[in-house]
């Protein structure tokens, strides 16, 4: 894909967008200080919305395992990509192992990357995730799925651009040809892992567990923030749109692009209390699946590994 | 602060070709990539062996949430006043407990439009927290404690290292010393939900505190980020070295061995520091030996129960 096509100005660093001139939220921010007793109270129906310790039915049975394994199929997807991405082999076999069944991964990369720094970066996701896998695998012990069939090829990623609307049919999206494009790829998946988890927290019921998953949380977080600002300082901030949008589509649940809430740096990706957002794990699935109520696709055509599936 | 005296250190850009160490980097990763699972089931043991500390015992969901709110009344205070000059008003500040003054900040002169919406926006989202603790606490919510941004910004660059006593850093006086400043505060508000997450009993409050928390974490990234591309490595690290001191470890600088822009604050599993609440108020005091009196950022001490 080049990146004309979607409006990206290549040059990195701290840009100024050409729309960011005239963006200034400072009076909207005046007027939301004055007004601390009416937001206080849309706060609180927000709240209200949720009921006290109530389990959905997804979520009846789940264990903390389930939950954790669940998430693992998405530790897999994120260092497959970077790992690829950076070096262009992926996890060692030693690490694929599991219950269910263990499939193959199609794969791009590695990146020619021009830019040191956005290496670097890539470099410190694929050593993150790597990890996850790795943490979330001890935890489990036995218990740990096998990693899924994944589909990172660019025939996957352009059916996605395409459904974003970012490519016509016919046009590819290929996330190795560039810093960039791959960038963009990250994001697709990073603020989906951290809806996961902060969608699955609350079901958790051993301590340990509940504090490895804010640790996990908090690292796909600041990932998330990273990607985000790196996209819309190089001004990708209408690709990020479409991206959200799609997510939003296909999940149900908000998700906002770098050009959202009045700003064309909006590296956050929160609900109107400025929390992220949280969703359950179909609602993820259809994200990675690109479907809704797909039984698979997208990037696990086998559909993922697991009881939560 | 004149940003001299802060001997940034300049770390290549992010538009530099440079191939740099990239090279040794993948093939180190390689052979991390070929370490055996083996290594992480050691891990997992320790983590697993972690018990509830003795001073969580008595604390209940309140206790944590109002903990929070003084952390959410200092960030939403540090922004306002960065972006508008002036703070948190009225029904915001609010509550049970002593309700203090605020001193300090000013509206710093962005000259970078760019880094004006970014302060923009982390004052919307830290105003926005303080108003859903408040609601979501009711009646039970504290008042906004007594909070220093006026001389404690100069006690803590001395501390850290950055200047000289005699010297002052202001943190409103342009946007590199306002990143900075910010610096100082997301990652200890991380630690700190990630180390509470699992104090909290009430399901929809654990659900809030992750929401909050992964708010925080997307703040930190970005901040850390913008600080790596302009090469700010050297301050932000003696900034975490004495957060580090304070609390209990649990941090990690923005350039470490092999990586200039480490834009993640994490443990060897990539889990996110946690922090109990004692080595944040440790940070925030700026003493480890303040507890129950306060000091630095609280000069009179948080509101509530822990404090």
């Amino acid at each position: 894909m080049a990146f004309d096509d979607i409006g990206i100005d290549a040059s990195l660093g701290l840009g100024e967008q050409a729309s960011a001139p005239g963006i200034d939220r400072r009076s909207t921010l005046r007027a939301l200080v004055a007004g601390a007793t009416t937001t206080a109270v849309a706060g609180t129906a927000a709240v209200g919305g949720l009921t006290l310790g109530s389990r959905p039915a997804w979520a009846q049975a789940a264990t903390d395992a389930d939950l954790f394994n669940f998430a693992l199929n998405f530790e897999y997807l994120g260092a497959e990509y970077y790992l690829r991405g950076l070096t262009g082999q992926g996890l060692s076999a030693s690490l694929l192992t599991g219950t269910g069944t263990q499939g193959p991964v199609i794969a791009g990369g590695p990146v020619p990357f021009q830019s040191a720094a956005i290496a670097q970066y890539v470099q410190r996701l694929a050593v993150d995730e790597l990890a996850h896998v790795q943490f979330i695998r001890a935890v489990l012990g036995p218990a740990a799925i096998a990693e899924p069939a994944i589909n990172l090829s660019v025939a996957n990623w352009s059916t996605l651009a395409i459904a974003a609307g970012l490519l016509v049919p016919g046009q590819t999206f290929n996330p190795y040809a560039s810093d960039i494009g791959f960038l963009l790829g990250a994001y697709v998946l990073e603020d989906v892992c951290v809806t996961a988890l902060a969608g699955a927290a609350r079901y958790l019921t051993n301590p340990n567990d509940l504090a490895a998953a804010a640790g996990l949380l908090g690292v796909e977080g600041y990932q998330a923030g990273g990607i985000r600002t790196l996209l819309a300082n190089v001004g990708a901030g209408a690709a990020t749109d479409a991206i959200s949008a799609l997510r939003a589509r296909l999940s149900g649940v908000g998700d906002n692009g770098t050009l959202a809430n009045g700003v064309a740096y909006n590296f956050v990706n929160t609900d109107t209390n400025a929390l992220a957002f949280r969703r359950t794990p179909r609602q993820v699935l259809n994200i990675a699946y690109g479907a809704v109520n797909a039984p698979a696709g997208g990037f696990f055509p086998s559909g993922v590994n697991g009881n939560i599936r | 602060m004149d940003l001299d005296e802060i001997d940034l250190q300049i770390a290549p850009s992010a538009s530099d070709p440079e191939p740099q160490e990239g090279t040794g980097r993948r093939s180190a990763l390689r052979r991390f990539g070929l370490r055996a699972a083996g290594t992480a089931a050691a891990i997992a043991a320790g983590l697993a062996a972690t018990a509830e500390p003795a001073e969580a015992q008595a604390i209940t969901d309140t206790n944590i949430l109002n903990f929070a709110l003084n952390l959410e009344y200092l960030e939403a205070e540090f922004y306002l006043r960065a972006v508008l000059g002036y703070g948190l008003q009225g029904s915001d500040t609010t509550g049970v407990g002593t309700p203090g003054i605020v001193t300090g900040g000013s509206a710093v002169p962005f000259t970078s439009q760019a880094i004006a919406q970014y302060a923009q926006v982390l004052a919307v989202d830290e105003l926005t927290h303080v108003r859903f603790l408040k609601t979501t606490l009711g009646a039970a919510a504290v008042a906004e404690p007594t909070i220093n941004l006026s001389t404690s910004f100069t006690t803590l660059a001395v501390a850290a290292g950055l200047i000289s006593p005699g010297q002052t850093f202001n943190p409103f006086a342009d946007q590199i010393s306002f990143l900075l400043g910010a610096f100082i505060f997301e990652d200890v508000g991380v630690t700190a939900y990630a180390g509470a997450a699992n104090l909290i009993s009430n399901p929809n409050y654990i659900e809030a505190a992750g929401g909050i928390l992964a708010t925080e974490a997307y703040h930190a990234g970005a901040i850390r980020t913008l600080l790596a591309n302009i090469g700010a490595g050297v301050a932000a690290n003696a900034i975490s070295n004495l957060r580090a001191t304070l609390g209990g470890g649990n941090d990690q600088g923005l350039v470490i061995p092999g990586q200039a822009y480490n834009f993640v604050a994490s443990d060897t599993n990539a889990l996110a520091f946690r922090r109990t609440t004692t080595q944040v108020l440790n940070i925030v005091y700026g003493s480890t030996t303040a507890i129950g009196t306060g000091g630095l950022f609280f000069p009179s001490g948080t509101n509530g129960a822990i404090r």
